[in-house]
């Protein structure tokens, strides 16, 4: 089960404090830049989770 | 008698050492304040974020002293009137070590190359090579034709030819990396080289055995060190010694464990006790030392650490035993 983001806690890869720190986690390719906005490929989301331990806005979760 | 007795007199200080730290969390856990926090460890392991592991909140901070206690790496150093607790008898002290025993090391560098925080360091002087191998060796310069065959074909590289001009030539052997192996010999085609091997024709008793001695010395960076027990395991002649800072042993369920898509486990694991076997996260309990690091970055929950003992002595006090028997309790 892919992971779900919160678009209104995630913001701007541009405001994250992390500088977009889930996309340098996921080795997948499930989290994406594109034209600075992140962009989620569930296909790919492998459930490791790491981006849920480490978002700094906590707007990674699973429902 | 007060029940309570403050002396404002001591001069206090803590200092967080980023160096030695390994963001396994142990001084955030004992922490009585919660004054320490700590930051996001995998990011900062794998070079993504450029932060200290542990954040500490100089406002509630008591400075009680206990992280600094608690920490077997010594990341964090904490003063009493300018000196250091771990140097006061009134503090507990640890009982973790490692070293190397001179006397018996070979210097083979195995510690060396295994060691996960490069403390070690293996200085050594080896053997003149002239005086391992024994043997006569003579190129007759009127019978040689200057083919450079010879020096091409020597496996030490032992023979030079100089050719400056047509008719002034030169050929050399370099006595101190000539081997007496006979190759120039037997591949001369005029047979201008003269040579013997004593070695091989009267054994090895001709060498004295001070000349094989390889001398050296092991320098072991204790401030580095995390007493992971690598260099015991690899050494071959058991002159290494580690004693760790707990015992105890971890317990895996890897059933979520997500393998090679997430291996935070090895990133932060200070003592490269970490691997994947079948995709799966393994702990090679001989080189853990309990740290708890890969439990706290797991998103699976997949490790616990049970510790059983911590080799931290001279608890005098009654409530930091309690606290720092926390610390026993599985995580």
């Amino acid at each position: 089960m892919p992971v779900v983001i919160d678009m209104d806690k995630c913001g701007k890869i541009s405001n994250c404090p992390g500088e977009g720190l889930c996309i340098k986690l996921c080795e997948q390719g499930a989290l994406v830049e594109e034209d600075g906005e992140l962009v989620l490929y569930p296909d790919k989301c492998d459930d490791c989770d790491l981006c849920i331990t480490n978002c700094p806005n906590q707007a990674i979760s699973k429902d | 008698m007060s029940a309570v007795e403050r002396n404002g007199n001591d001069k206090r200080s803590l200092d967080y050492i980023r160096d030695k730290c390994v963001g396994c969390g142990i001084c955030t856990s004992i922490c009585p304040t919660e004054s320490l926090k700590l930051g996001p460890v995998l990011p900062i392991a794998r070079g993504l974020v450029d932060m200290d592991y542990v954040n500490v909140n100089k406002n509630s901070c008591v400075l009680c002293g206990l992280c600094a206690s608690a920490c077997p790496f010594e990341a964090f150093e904490f003063k009493i009137n300018d000196e250091n607790i771990k140097d006061l008898d009134a503090y507990p002290s640890w009982k973790h070590n490692a070293s190397i025993d001179d006397e018996e090391c070979l210097y083979c560098k195995a510690c060396e190359t295994a060691c996960p925080q490069d403390a070690i360091t293996i200085k050594r002087t080896l053997p003149v090579r002239s005086k391992l191998v024994t043997g006569e060796i003579n190129i007759d310069e009127d019978e040689c034709i200057y083919c450079g065959i010879c020096e091409e074909m020597c496996p030490p590289q032992a023979i030079t030819m100089t050719v400056k001009e047509q008719m002034e030539r030169d050929i050399k052997v370099d006595e101190d990396k000539c081997v007496y192996c006979l190759v120039c010999k037997r591949a001369c085609p005029v047979d201008a080289i003269k040579a013997v091997c004593s070695s091989c024709s009267y054994g090895d008793y001709r060498l004295k055995s001070e000349d094989a001695e390889i001398k050296g010395r092991s320098i072991l960076q204790e401030d580095l060190c995390v007493n992971c027990g690598w260099c015991q395991e690899i050494c071959p002649v058991d002159a290494a010694k580690v004693t760790k800072p707990f015992e105890g042993e971890v317990i895996m369920d890897t059933t979520e464990c997500k393998g090679d898509s997430c291996h935070a486990c090895i990133d932060v694991c200070p003592c490269n006790a970490v691997s994947l076997v079948d995709n799966k996260s393994s702990i090679e309990e001989k080189f853990c030392i309990l740290c708890g690091a890969c439990s706290n970055v797991c998103p699976q929950n997949c490790i616990t650490i049970k510790r059983d003992k911590m080799n931290l002595e001279n608890i005098r006090s009654k409530s930091w035993q309690n606290k720092l028997s926390g610390l026993m309790e599985g995580k």
